[in-house]
């Protein structure tokens, strides 16, 4: 096929590859910026705990940036790598990434550290990381693969199906500690299977249903779920605290913020400001028009991915794409309707932003990705 | 491998329209939140982070009548706690408790108690709050404030009252005049932290406060002080129980000094007078309660008692304005009176014999009064009473004022009205009779007793001056003055003569009451009087209670009020005015001083012999006067001592 011919080509010239700079310029802006609302939110608490105003902006800036080298060095490997066999085990890198993910999310469920009633860190002393931010990386690559070899069984239901069932283990060991990753996952899933798939309507017959059965709980027997509860109570139910006083934040930000630096609510009326309500911050020292810029940094962002998506040379290389970009954007839509108590609480950090070394430097890594995808791409010069 | 195909594209900008329309779902969200309900949350989000403080206003100083201060303010430190703040509880807990002296569990209870801000102990002084502060505590807040401070301690305690820790009066005047005292409280608006530190630098609103009205009251320092000292006085060498002691203008009702001794000490109201260690620990906070409030009782007004003999001025100003009764009108007392079938005795058993009604009152003879009442009869004795206020409480501006406990007009037959007619069988306060003595005195007014003057505001320099009833024609001003001169002739002749003082009209009738139940032996020996007799300038009287040995008001009762006299009337303006016969008698007058210097001994005693010295100290071994105090040419009064020193 003219296609395969084509891409041959490029493969063989290096002069004609494309490389997104947009989109590394794009993540480098908005990790920057990140750190410096780390800095704002958690400087309080972090002199109160830890005696060091900038305990936690270093802690970050060091996933940062063995994430940027690690998005640097992947961006530069062809990602059709994934698909070769690993030499011994005669078995793809991608299915070995994903019984890794496995492993690690039943390794946490054993060793892992508990924290605030969930295990969810596995400590390995000298670093500790989240397996589940892996898993997403994991997720994207794997459904990605899946998809690519018989991207037409897609038309059928059964065919999605027969992808979950693929997913099964994975989503089900995260689902019991993490719920929110859980939802992540599924949604980075869906992305990628409605996109190979050619026929919508189980797509459209599906999400009407789920919607259907969703507002069925939340306004029928929601009530006794506590979690619907304080979303529909944020105001006067006790655990809304948190919600609440991250809509004091917004409101208190007005247009243009109250300035950098200068926000009230970090001071230890949002518990741990710098991690999932470190927008609610933002809208508080920037405003209307900061929390705007950020979103629209996100939409071109994604913008970027979209590109990538589109142009990339192969199905398995666009999948990728969308999987990241499915995986950024159902995460910032989520913090940021979560924050606003426009859903129900879950907590979900906004990427790149909130503090968190595994989140950033996975980030990161998949950028690399989308970047190694778009370094493929032929450029018709 | 697969390829990327058309409609996996347009699946993809599928998907990423659905991510953008969400986008401007949540940006539509973001600007209902940040714009519409900006106010709403906004407000509710200033009022978490805005703390308000009070600023404790000043409370008013009270001023003697000479503007000297008796109750002010001074700089004290309250000691609070934040939970959120504290790191090591058990050094707080330990640390505290032993600098405040405050047991272990109270100050834990405070400390582990969640709440934003706990108050351990308020009034704590400055040097302790300094420790505390050295300390160095997370979660430890010393704030300074005001004190109430006494600088005279126990100077008319029972009438100035203290005030507690809010600042509120709690007896006395403090209480009375709490409004005016108080003032208004400021805030401070901070903003704080969730942990409640206040963030420097932000922007605070003040409300400053209002320091409260300074009053002036009626109440002379030195006079009340020397009351005090006569008191205490005469309360040791007699060992009484107490001693009341009530100085007023009768004039106009100014109280100049009111003493209930013994005094507490208002700068420490929860100290019990006289109290052992050991009783401290065995006493119940109930039963420590009611001796505190035992010492708080202010006795001149809240306590009723038999006035007795002192009672016989309003019974002979009732007879006097009746008109049953003439000054000339002849009396026979064999030393007691039949009355119905009860024999009462008069204090004198042989009888003070054949008397005219002036001699009557000098004797305080009882069977005179008991004829005079019963002229007068009850109806018209109790509508005399009621005239002179003896129903109702003298509404002087210090709370706890007790009302006379007096027989039901219908109930009195002969033997009640005989009772009264000599002051028994019912009780009034001291101020009650005070009050009646004066409206007698000063030709019928009946004046309300007060220590308010007036009140001043210190910002403005506004005063009110306060003002008090009083109603006229208690008695005539014909019974006024036979009254006071019969009262002159009681001091000067008759059984209040210990109370005489040479060169001043004074008036008084001496009083001894048997305490009830009769028969224990306990007397109060009281002694009513006022100065100068022709125009009362003040009233006094006083109440021993309980004396030990000569109980008789006549003996020493009188000589109380004479020595307070002594030194008051000059100190109020009353000039001596020594008649012949003073002078004569007292060795009144003045003369010039000698030179002693360079006599010999026996000189300077043939020189001394001359002169109206009093007694002479010799200084040294020689036998020439080397100085001489007084110097020569000064004039002393007579009696003065002279100082010669030899050389």
């Amino acid at each position: 096929m003219a296609r395969s011919e084509s891409r041959s080509i490029t493969q063989k010239k290096k002069r004609y590859s494309y490389y997104d700079y947009s989109l590394l310029f794009l993540t480098l802006f908005l990790v920057c910026f990140g750190l410096v609302m780390i800095y704002s939110t958690s400087s309080f608490n972090a002199q109160r705990m830890f005696g060091d105003s900038t305990h936690f902006v270093k802690q970050q800036g060091l996933a940062v940036v063995l994430g940027i080298a690690a998005m640097l060095v992947i961006s530069k490997i062809d990602y059709r790598i994934f698909l070769k066999k690993v030499p011994i085990l005669k078995i793809r890198f991608v299915t070995l990434i994903y019984i890794g993910a496995v492993s690690l999310q039943i390794a946490v469920l054993i060793f892992g550290r508990e924290v605030k009633g969930a295990k969810r860190w596995i400590d390995l002393g000298f670093i500790s990381f989240q397996p589940s931010d892996l898993s997403k990386i994991a997720t994207i690559l794997f459904v990605a693969y899946v998809v690519n070899l018989a991207p037409r069984r897609l038309d059928k239901i059964t065919g999605f199906f027969r992808i979950a069932v693929y997913m099964a283990p994975l989503l089900g060991l995260i689902a019991k500690e993490n719920l929110s990753t859980a939802i992540v996952i599924a949604g980075i899933l869906v992305s990628i299977c409605f996109v190979a798939s050619r026929k919508k309507l189980y797509f459209i017959i599906v999400g009407i249903l789920c919607v259907a059965v969703g507002s069925l709980y939340v306004f029928g027997v929601g009530y006794r779920s506590e979690r619907v509860d304080v979303w529909r109570n944020v105001e006067t139910h006790p655990k809304g605290y948190q919600i609440l006083q991250g809509l004091f934040a917004i409101a208190s930000g007005g247009i243009f913020g109250t300035g950098l630096g200068q926000s009230m609510q970090k001071l230890g009326f949002i518990p741990e400001a710098h991690n999932d309500m470190i927008f609610t911050i933002i809208c508080e020292e920037l405003g209307l028009f900061g929390a705007i810029a950020v979103i629209l940094l996100f939409v071109l962002l994604l913008w970027r991915l979209f590109i990538i998506a589109i142009n990339a040379p192969d199905l398995f290389g666009g999948l990728i794409a969308v999987g990241i970009m499915a995986h950024i954007a159902i995460q910032v839509i989520l913090n940021i309707a979560v924050v606003s108590n426009s859903i129900p609480s879950t907590g979900i950090p906004l990427p790149f932003i909130s503090y968190g070394g595994t989140s950033v430097s996975v980030l990161l890594a998949e950028i690399g990705v989308a970047l190694s995808v778009s370094n493929q791409i032929r450029t018709e010069r | 491998m697969a390829t990327n195909r058309t409609y996996n594209r347009r699946n993809i900008f599928t998907v990423f329209s659905i991510v953008l329309l969400i986008s401007l779902v949540l940006v539509g969200r973001l600007t209902y939140i940040m714009v519409y309900r900006a106010d709403y949350y906004g407000v509710r989000a200033q009022q978490l982070h805005e703390r308000e403080r009070p600023i404790k206003a000043e409370r008013g100083i009270i001023y003697d009548r000479n503007g000297i201060e008796i109750a002010s303010n001074k700089p004290v430190c309250t000691i609070s706690v934040i939970h959120s703040q504290i790191k090591e509880p058990e050094t707080v807990i330990k640390l505290l408790s032993e600098t405040l002296g405050i047991s272990e569990d109270k100050v834990r209870k405070r400390v582990e108690k969640v709440s934003s801000i706990e108050r351990i102990k308020a009034n704590v002084d400055k040097e302790t709050a300094d420790i505390i502060r050295n300390y160095d505590l997370d979660g430890v807040m010393v704030d300074e404030d005001y004190k109430r401070y006494y600088p005279y301690g126990s100077l008319a305690s029972k009438v100035i009252g203290f005030t507690g820790s809010d600042n509120q009066g709690i007896i006395g005047l403090e209480v009375e005049y709490d409004k005016y005292l108080q003032g208004i409280d400021g805030t401070i608006l901070t903003l704080t932290t969730a942990q409640g530190l206040e963030i420097e630098n932000a922007a605070e609103d003040r409300v400053e406060p209002m320091e409260g009205n300074s009053l002036t009251l009626s109440l002379d320092v030195n006079i009340q002080q020397y009351c005090e000292q006569a008191a205490k006085k005469v309360m040791e060498e007699k060992q009484a129980k107490s001693v009341k002691m009530i100085l007023m203008n009768p004039q106009n009702g100014e109280i100049y000094a009111m003493v209930n001794y013994p005094e507490f000490d208002l700068n420490s109201p929860y100290t019990l007078l006289n109290q052992d260690e050991s009783q401290a620990t065995t006493l119940t906070d109930k039963e420590k309660n009611n001796l505190l409030n035992e010492m708080w009782r202010n006795a001149c007004i809240s306590d009723t008692y038999e006035p007795g003999s002192t009672f016989k001025t309003v019974t002979a100003a009732a007879a006097l304005e009746e008109g049953v009764v003439k000054l000339t009108d002849n009396f026979y007392c064999p030393g007691y009176k039949i009355v119905e079938d009860r024999k009462i005795r008069c204090h004198k058993v042989g009888g003070h014999g054949a008397e005219t009604f002036i001699d009557g009152i000098k004797n305080s003879c009882n069977p005179v009064f008991i004829e005079i009442g019963a002229r007068v009869g009850a109806t018209n004795m109790y509508k005399h009473f009621k005239k002179l206020g003896l129903f109702s409480r003298t509404s002087i501006d210090v709370p706890g004022e007790a009302n006379s406990i007096m027989h039901k007009v219908d109930d009195i037959g002969a033997v009640e009205l005989a009772t009264i007619s000599f002051g028994q069988s019912f009780q009034i306060t001291p101020l009650q009779l005070l009050r009646a003595a004066s409206a007698i005195v000063n030709g019928g007014n009946l004046i309300t007793p007060h220590f308010g003057v007036s009140i001043t505001n210190p910002d403005t320099g506004n005063v009110q001056k306060l003002k008090y009833d009083v109603s006229d024609g208690a008695v005539s001003k014909t019974t006024s003055d036979t009254m006071k001169s019969l009262l002159e002739a009681v001091v000067s002749d008759g059984s209040g003569k210990r109370a005489y003082l040479p060169g001043f009209r004074i008036g008084g009738k001496t009083a001894t009451s048997e305490k009830l139940p009769r028969g224990t032996g306990k007397y109060i020996s009281s002694f009513i009087g006022f100065a100068p007799a022709d125009n009362p300038q003040v009233i006094a009287i006083v109440l021993i209670d309980e004396p030990v040995g000569i109980y008789y008001g006549g003996t020493i009762a009188a000589p109380v009020i004479s020595g307070v006299f002594d030194n008051v009337l000059p100190y109020l303006g009353v000039e001596e005015n020594y008649s012949e016969q003073e002078i004569e008698e007292y060795g009144i007058g003045s003369f010039t001083v000698p030179d002693f210097l360079g006599k010999s001994k026996d000189e300077a005693n043939q020189l001394i012999k001359v002169h109206d010295f009093g007694e002479i100290y010799y200084i040294g071994e020689g036998d020439t006067v080397a100085e001489q105090f007084p110097l020569s040419g000064e004039t002393v009064d007579k009696n003065s001592d002279l100082i010669l020193y030899l050389d």
